[in-house]
């Protein structure tokens, strides 16, 4: 685009890098921040530097942390024998959100798949193993995402749980509540129909 | 160019753009293509990212324009399949194994129905290590890399079943000198050209032998599922 100032410009090239924002809104961003948000643009500068800079990888769990040890992992108040599995720190805040669960949590930043070069190693699994070695943990909650990588990264897992003598669950799929049969894709009414559940009573 | 109702099966899809996913497909009549499929990380998209999944067959109807189609629509094809264990493992090797070694935009029916009816195996739970092999064999057959299993490869004699061979990638098979490691006997050879399971041990060379070979069409490099199903102590 043309533009009479390189710093406008400038600006405007940098917030693309959002995800969902295009030249058009990127331009919009930039107007309402020099118009009428100058306040508010120094603070994201800011909170954006310090973020960029700062936030690293707890040592433990691998989620995003400016601590070396993140607050969830140095929590005397969760369970230190359960260890949920999920692919990415949004999925942990999902979960933290949605369930009242008080273990910890080892957070994979991706899943099994040889062609996008993710195989163990960059799943941070040797560190998972010698986790697993320490003795502490007794089950281990596999959350990753019911797709078939997904499903390729729990298996795996599930063999290094059960070499070191650990017990592993696995999230229930299937039918989504509020669901109805009919509307239901093939591949998950298949799924939730294989690992039907006797009826307690 | 406009194509309806192609037999495909989808083998990884990536983020695209904001809301797309960039699908790598094997078409039965259009080889490997990239496929975009627009919107459909949406949270209410029309088509769900369930039926995109690797491992189903599925009809797609597409845009063929310049290097990327375009998705309009994916029905499935038949019953899902569903790859568990060991057998998910190998499908995720098939795929790496298939985008590595062919061109996109190149069709190779034979491999389209070599790769399904492996599939189907692999679903049905027949032993995966045979099931790979027979996989593979095809595979650099269609590519116009055929194996040589039942002639020496120097001297075009017949194979011996009690013979012991090395086999070498641009020659084929020669007789082993006394002591040499990493050989595969002739029965083994001849048993994969007869598709007749070998033993275990002829198992084992026979994917000691496809890994080099294969190595070699790659121009050198490594599979990265080599390295999660040896790690993931796989029976391959
Ligand atoms: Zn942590």
């Amino acid at each position: 685009m043309s533009s009479s100032s390189k710093l406008l410009a400038e600006l405007i090239d940098a917030l693309r890098c959002l995800p969902g924002v295009g030249g058009k809104s990127a331009q919009r961003m930039a107007f309402h921040l020099l118009e009428r948000e100058r306040q508010g643009g120094f603070r994201l500068a800011a909170a954006l530097e310090a973020a960029m800079r700062d936030v690293g990888h707890c040592s433990r769990c691998r989620t995003f942390s400016e601590e070396p040890v993140c607050p969830v992992c140095a929590s005397a108040s969760r369970d230190k024998h359960v260890l949920c599995v999920v692919e990415s720190p949004s999925d942990l805040v999902a979960i933290e959100q949605a369930t009242g669960y008080r273990g910890l949590y080892f957070v994979l930043l991706g899943r099994l798949s040889p062609l996008d070069g993710l195989g163990p190693e960059e799943l941070g699994l040797p560190m998972l193993a010698q986790r697993l070695g320490e003795g502490e943990v007794e089950e281990m909650i596999l959350a990753t995402n019911p797709t078939v990588e997904g499903e390729a990264t729990a298996h795996y897992l599930g063999q290094l749980a059960r070499a070191a003598g650990i017990r592993v669950t696995r999230l229930a799929h299937g039918v989504p509540l509020g669901g109805e049969l009919e509307f239901v894709d093939r591949g998950t009414l298949a799924h939730a129909f294989g690992s039907r559940q006797v009826l307690g009573s | 160019m406009r194509i309806d109702q192609q037999p495909t099966f989808v083998m990884h899809g990536r983020p695209y753009r904001e809301t797309s996913l960039l699908l790598e497909c094997l078409t039965r009549d259009h080889g490997r293509i990239g496929v975009v499929a627009r919107g459909v990380r949406r949270e209410r998209a029309k088509l769900q990212r369930s039926q995109l999944e690797p491992f189903q067959p599925i009809a797609l109807d597409f845009l063929l324009r310049g290097e990327l189609a375009t998705l309009r629509a994916a029905e499935p094809i038949g019953l899902p399949m569903r790859l568990v264990g060991d057998a998910l493992m190998s499908g995720l090797y098939l795929n790496e194994l298939v985008v590595r070694l062919t061109a996109r935009h190149d069709p190779q029916p034979a491999v389209f129905d070599a790769y399904g009816s492996t599939l189907r195996r692999l679903a049905d739970g027949e032993p995966v290590g045979w099931t790979l092999r027979r996989f593979e064999r095809d595979l650099l057959d269609a590519l116009g890399y055929a194996l040589a299993l039942e002639f020496e490869g120097d001297s075009g004699e017949p194979l011996v079943s009690g013979g012991s061979y090395r086999y070498e990638p641009e020659l084929g098979a020669v007789p082993a000198r006394p002591n040499e490691p990493h050989t595969v006997q002739g029965r083994d050879l001849l048993d994969l050209a007869a598709d007749r399971c070998p033993d275990a041990a002829g198992l084992a060379a026979l994917r000691r032998l496809m890994r080099q070979v294969i190595t070699f069409h790659l121009g050198g490099g490594e599979l990265r599922a080599w390295t999660v199903l040896g790690q993931g102590g796989v029976r391959r």
